[in-house]
């Protein structure tokens, strides 16, 4: 407990006069009495800063409570040692800013608000970090193509020990069978010859990459750090450590066979981007039915990609692929005729120079979807609806057709795995559970991962182990392993490259964290620990399910067996937990009981309603800060309490809530579904999942179930924010008091 | 109906001057841009279309590519450096070639070596021509007359007019089945067009008026283009209708004795005779316009300049050589002693103007100051038998 606490209120950005000060100074007394009490016009300025500085120093204080501006600003200014326990009352973008000025409401807002935060303060201890015994700090790279070797040698260049792993008998994947590739220098529209081998000259080159090929992985155990690795070699089992992990095992290309209705095996001359580049390595481009060169090509795009019953996405690369192919026909024969068939042709960046390009040596493109391909007298024909022309358009006497198939990435292969899935529950009627998404992963033999929650990573959508693309770049579910190259989302070169550079450095950085005993993104910031008090635990299995990331193991027992460096301290747990046994030092459900408990709650006569409004702190809340920065109103009865993610909900505080009379409570969380926008993946579904078993609870203490609102909202929704902390506001004030309150 | 893509005559559009139609990824800009492209006739944007895929179908009766005047505003705004105005150019080429029933249009257009050989070739037949059939002039005053026998330059000139012009005739009925037939509104299955007379001389206005004034060009966003255009018609008018005033006259005079008559038929006009005055302004005219479009090409700073066929090259040098030689006739002509000279100049540019007319007003070029006017015209013609039919239009 932190028990010598200083706080400071500040009276500057005009907080002084839309606040009596002396009477929000007088909260801190009596049972909230604070060893330090100060006010200062300034507080972010140099004399404030030194003047918290001297008092820490001379007081021996080991918790602040800074009333003053939000939490998300001046944190340079307000920054200080770990052990110091600090909580920032957010008295003006929240309070003075979305509040009218000197109102008798507005002034037991900014009360509130303050005694909950010193009551944070009072309730919080320094966290105790966690230390890896004898870590490992070589990154292990899974997969032995470009991404591999990308995120080998930059993971190597920056001085890493690095362990690659390649399940073929040779480096270089998918682009060592190539023939050409695009330039990725000005002018962008040349091809040249592939540039793998000298990347793989620099893998066998470096000494600090330990290359096994053949080889695959048949256990990973452990966490961030401290991985143990056996690897299966062709000379017996080798086993390694890492600190992090890259999974960079690729993408095969859609299985051509589905695509009979283009012709695939039905004709010799349809075939696939693939063969044509073998072709084209090999020598000459020829009609397979008769070994002569090809003087008419035709390319279909999108064959099987985009489409419903095939792949339901875009391979990103097969255009290019494409184009690049159309130029080696034209290369090989200049009068030849080439088309393209697309649907939508997609050549980004740099690329379009490349679609220039085989524009200029006079490749015709169609518009069109699906095309027919037959046989005709003279060769093949295809026959579409062209937009452009806005008829049906006939190409006949073709040698060769060419289906550019998608990708799919490696782990989306072998038998489905449903995991964290819920199990059934002994439903009441009438009661409607909401449900959790299940974790979806194939069992692919690619990482093989002792982790309770399966043994590969989950996929986001389409059998893509990703994650969100805006916030989570390179991350996966599983902590300090990074998913890069077309295994986690189809590429060209040039994405790739980043891709893998990205991981690498993610991987990097991922050892570096760990090894300062800090989470790794988001809570980068954050060293504390998650504490099991065992004698309480029912073995219910909570915990070990919802964890978003698969950090809990568990005995045989069903015991959770923790693995703190691979936590992201979201504190699922903590919410999930029926028993309450989870907390941290300075996270817990005690702290933000007694925090809800501190709101002081007017009779039932005075007509003021109050609503406690748990907000996720990644989106909600700063939401909630926007609201005040564009000086809209908000709704004086509520009171904010922010949580690490609103999967820590324990229901506890809602009953708590309601139960010290409390009117009603609303929480904001993030968006989750297939575009979650969840820091931690499922938070809020998890506590929307929480939620729809409480009305049971509300039941039995005779409460409306319109009490509790869940609402999710993204960062920028400032707007929506305030309407729905208003409509709410307005139905809690249609609706009787609470009955409890006085109680 | 199904549109066949046909690689050929792609390859053969190319040769055209359509090398850039495949470059176009048909964002519109062109078509958005073009001050003549209207709802009923869109272009060029749908012609990319057609070069690329080879549509013959669509091109054959289409009477855009008459209503494009090359400003060059598309090429400009192309993102694609697709060079849209150029292909309306050649899809020009390509419809001259249809319309003329000989097929030499086609090998002229799209065989250089043919061309300048046949260019060379008629020039050096009139010269040779010249020198066989020439008189015993005087060399100490020149006296075209003599060097050439009136009759002969008349009476050729009119049988080669009268031969230009009923081969010109064919290639306009075969312009006029392609476009009435082939575009625009269609008969619907069961009906039939007839066109009365009456229609084609009640819309014969439409013809003239664009023939002599090209009022679309005006149209175009750089008017000073138009400007310069129509200025070359009226000298180009000029020209024709002074020699063809000369050689009516005579026809009316004389009747068919024609043929016969020798000595001069006119003394050279006094110094500052209208007539004379008006020939030399139609002189200094085109003279300014032929060398302006020669630095144009050179320089290829203007869109229309950048991509120059080899027949622009062939026109501009035989307009410039007629009139040069013209010139040079003339003041040879006008100065004591040069008789040699102005009888060798005035060979020269015999074979010039012979060369022009063979290449220009048959094949190429100058064929589309009358199909420009004739594709309105037919289209005015179309609509109104449409009308005077009861037929939906």
């Amino acid at each position: 407990m932190a028990d010598k606490i200083g706080a400071y209120i500040c009276t500057g950005c005009g907080l002084g006069e839309a606040l009596d000060i002396e009477a929000l100074a007088k909260v801190a007394s009596g049972k909230l009495k604070t060893a330090v009490l100060k006010t200062h016009e300034f507080l972010c300025g140099p004399e404030g800063a030194a003047m918290i500085k001297e008092d820490i120093e001379k007081e021996g204080l080991n918790g602040l409570v800074i009333a003053a501006c939000s939490p998300r600003v001046n944190t340079d200014i307000f920054k200080y040692p770990p052990e110091i326990i600090c909580d920032r009352v957010n008295l003006r973008e929240q309070c003075i800013w979305c509040h009218p000025a000197n109102d008798e409401d507005t002034q037991m807002l900014a009360e509130d608000q303050f005694r909950m935060g010193i009551v944070k303060v009072k309730e919080a201890l320094p966290p105790e970090p966690y230390k890896v015994e004898e870590p490992a700090t070589a990154v292990l790279v899974v997969g032995g193509g470009l991404a591999g070797i990308t995120a080998a040698l930059e993971a190597a260049k920056a001085g890493r020990k690095v362990v690659l792993v390649e399940k073929k008998d040779n480096l270089g994947g998918w682009m060592a069978r190539i023939y050409k590739q695009v330039s990725l220098r000005p002018p962008y529209n040349e091809l040249e010859d592939p540039d793998i081998g000298d990347r793989i000259k620099e893998v066998q080159a470096n000494p600090n990459i330990k290359v096994y090929t053949g080889a695959k992985i048949e256990k990973i155990s452990g966490e961030p750090l401290n991985f143990s690795v056996s690897i299966a070699t062709k000379s017996g089992t080798a086993t390694e450590r890492a600190g992090a992990i890259v999974l960079a095992t690729g993408a095969e290309p859609y299985d051509a066979t589905k695509l009979e209705s283009l012709g695939y095996g039905k004709y010799a001359n349809v075939i696939t981007t693939e063969r044509l580049e073998e072709m084209a390595a090999k020598g000459k481009i020829v009609r397979p039915s008769d070994g002569k060169e090809v003087q008419s090509v035709s390319f279909i795009l999108c064959a099987g990609s985009r489409d419903p019953e095939h792949l339901a996405y875009c391979s990103a690369t097969c255009c290019i692929d494409s184009l690049k192919q159309a130029i080696y026909v034209k290369q090989q024969n200049p009068e030849a005729a080439v088309y393209i068939f697309f649907k939508d042709l997609r050549a980004p960046g740099f690329h379009e120079y490349l679609y220039k390009r085989a524009q200029e040596l006079g490749v015709v493109f169609f518009r069109t979807e699906s095309p027919q391909i037959e046989e005709g007298a003279s060769g093949l024909v295809i026959r579409a609806q062209d937009v452009l022309v806005n008829d049906t358009i006939e190409a006949d006497g073709i040698d060769l057709v060419v289906l550019a198939t998608g990708m799919v990435s490696t782990a989306f292969s072998g038998e489905m795995i449903l995991s964290a899935a819920e199990e059934e529950e002994d439903k009441k009627p009438g009661m409607e559970i909401a449900t959790v998404r299940p974790d979806v992963y194939y069992n692919s033999d690619l990482l093989n991962l002792e982790y309770r929650q399966g043994t590969e990573l989950p996929m986001l959508k389409y059998g893509f182990p990703d994650s969100h693309f805006i916030c989570f770049p390179y991350e996966t579910r599983r902590t300090g392993i990074y998913a890069a190259g077309s295994v986690r989302a189809p590429m060209d070169v040039q994405t790739t490259i980043t891709d893998a550079t990205g991981a690498a450095l993610k991987a990097i950085q991922s050892i570096e964290l760990t090894s300062r005993s800090f989470a790794v993104h988001p809570r980068v910031w954050d060293d504390s620990v998650t504490e099991f008090f065992m004698q309480n635990c029912t073995q219910c299995k909570r915990c070990t399910v919802e964890c978003p990331f698969g950090a809990i193991n568990e005995d045989e027992k069903a015991n959770p067996l923790p693995n703190f460096a691979r936590c992201r301290r979201c504190a699922t747990c903590l919410g999930a937990c029926p028993q309450r046994i989870i907390s941290f030092k300075n996270y817990s459900v005690v702290q933000i009981g007694n925090m809800v408990k501190s709101i002081e709650v007017p009779e039932e006569d005075e007509e003021k309603p109050r609503i406690v409004v748990f907000v996720c702190e990644n989106d909600a809340y700063p939401a909630l800060d926007m609201v005040g920065m564009n000086r809209l109103t908000l709704s004086p009865w509520i009171r904010v309490i922010p949580l690490r993610c609103l999967g820590s909900m324990n229901l506890v505080w809602v009953s708590d809530a309601l139960a010290k009379g409390i009117d009603g409570v609303l929480l904001m969380g993030c968006r989750h579904d297939e575009d979650y926008q969840c820091h931690f993946i499922k938070g809020s579904e998890l506590c929307n999942y929480r939620l729809s078993k409480i009305k049971e609870t509300l039941d039995r203490l005779a409460l409306e179930s319109d009490r509790v609102r869940f609402e999710t909202v993204a960062i920028m929704d400032y707007r929506r924010v305030e309407g729905i902390v208003n409509d709410f506001a307005k139905q809690i004030e249609e609706l009787e008091p609470n009955p409890y309150k006085g109680f | 109906m199904t549109v066949r893509v046909n690689p050929n005559l792609a390859r053969t559009l190319q040769k055209f001057g359509a090398e850039t139609a495949t470059q176009c990824f048909h964002c519109g800009n062109c078509t958005i841009v073009c001050p003549l492209s209207t709802d009923e006739n869109q272009f060029p944007r749908r012609f990319m279309r057609y070069v690329q895929l080879g549509m013959e179908d669509k091109l054959k009766g289409a009477i855009e590519p008459w209503l494009c005047y090359y400003c060059g505003d598309c090429s400009r705004l192309c993102p694609r450096q697709a060079s849209p105005g150029e292909v309306m150019m050649a899809t020009r080429r390509y419809l001259t070639s249809l319309y003329d029933w000989t097929g030499l249009t086609l090998k002229m257009y799209t065989n250089k070596s043919f061309e300048w050989l046949t260019a060379a070739g008629v020039f050096a037949a009139t010269l040779i021509l010249a020198f066989l059939l020439q008189g015993s002039p005087p060399y100490d005053h020149a006296d075209l007359s003599k060097f050439l026998p009136r009759s002969y330059v008349i009476f050729g000139g009119m049988l080669f007019g009268l031969g230009l012009a009923g081969a010109l005739f064919l290639n306009v009925l075969r312009m006029h089945k392609s476009i009435i037939y082939g575009t625009g509104i269609q008969l619907k299955y069961g009906e039939s067009l007839k066109i009365p007379l009456s229609v084609y001389v009640k819309e014969l206005g439409t013809f003239l008026y664009h023939f002599v004034t090209q009022n679309r060009y005006s149209q175009c966003t750089e008017r000073s283009r138009y400007i310069k255009h129509f200025l070359l018609v009226l000298g180009f008018l000029v020209f024709a209708g002074y020699a063809g005033f000369m050689v009516i006259a005579e026809v009316i005079k004389e009747g068919f004795r024609v043929a016969f008559i020798e000595g001069s038929a006119h003394a050279i006009f006094p110094a500052l005779h209208p007539v004379r005055l008006l020939e030399y302004a139609a002189t200094i005219v085109v003279l300014y316009v032929v060398i302006d479009a020669f630095l144009g090409r050179f320089a290829k700073k203007e869109p229309i300049h950048q991509h120059s066929h080899s027949t622009d090259w062939t026109f501009l040098v035989l307009v410039g050589g007629t009139v040069l030689t013209g010139l040079l006739t003339h003041i040879f002509r006008n100065i004591e002693g040069m008789a040699a000279a102005t009888y060798w100049s005035f060979a020269l540019h015999l074979a010039f103007i012979v060369t022009l007319f063979v290449m220009g007003a048959f094949f190429a070029k100058w064929t589309h100051a009358i199909y420009r006017p004739l594709a309105l015209y037919f289209i005015k013609v179309k609509e109104s038998a449409f009308r005077w039919q009861n037929l939906p239009i």
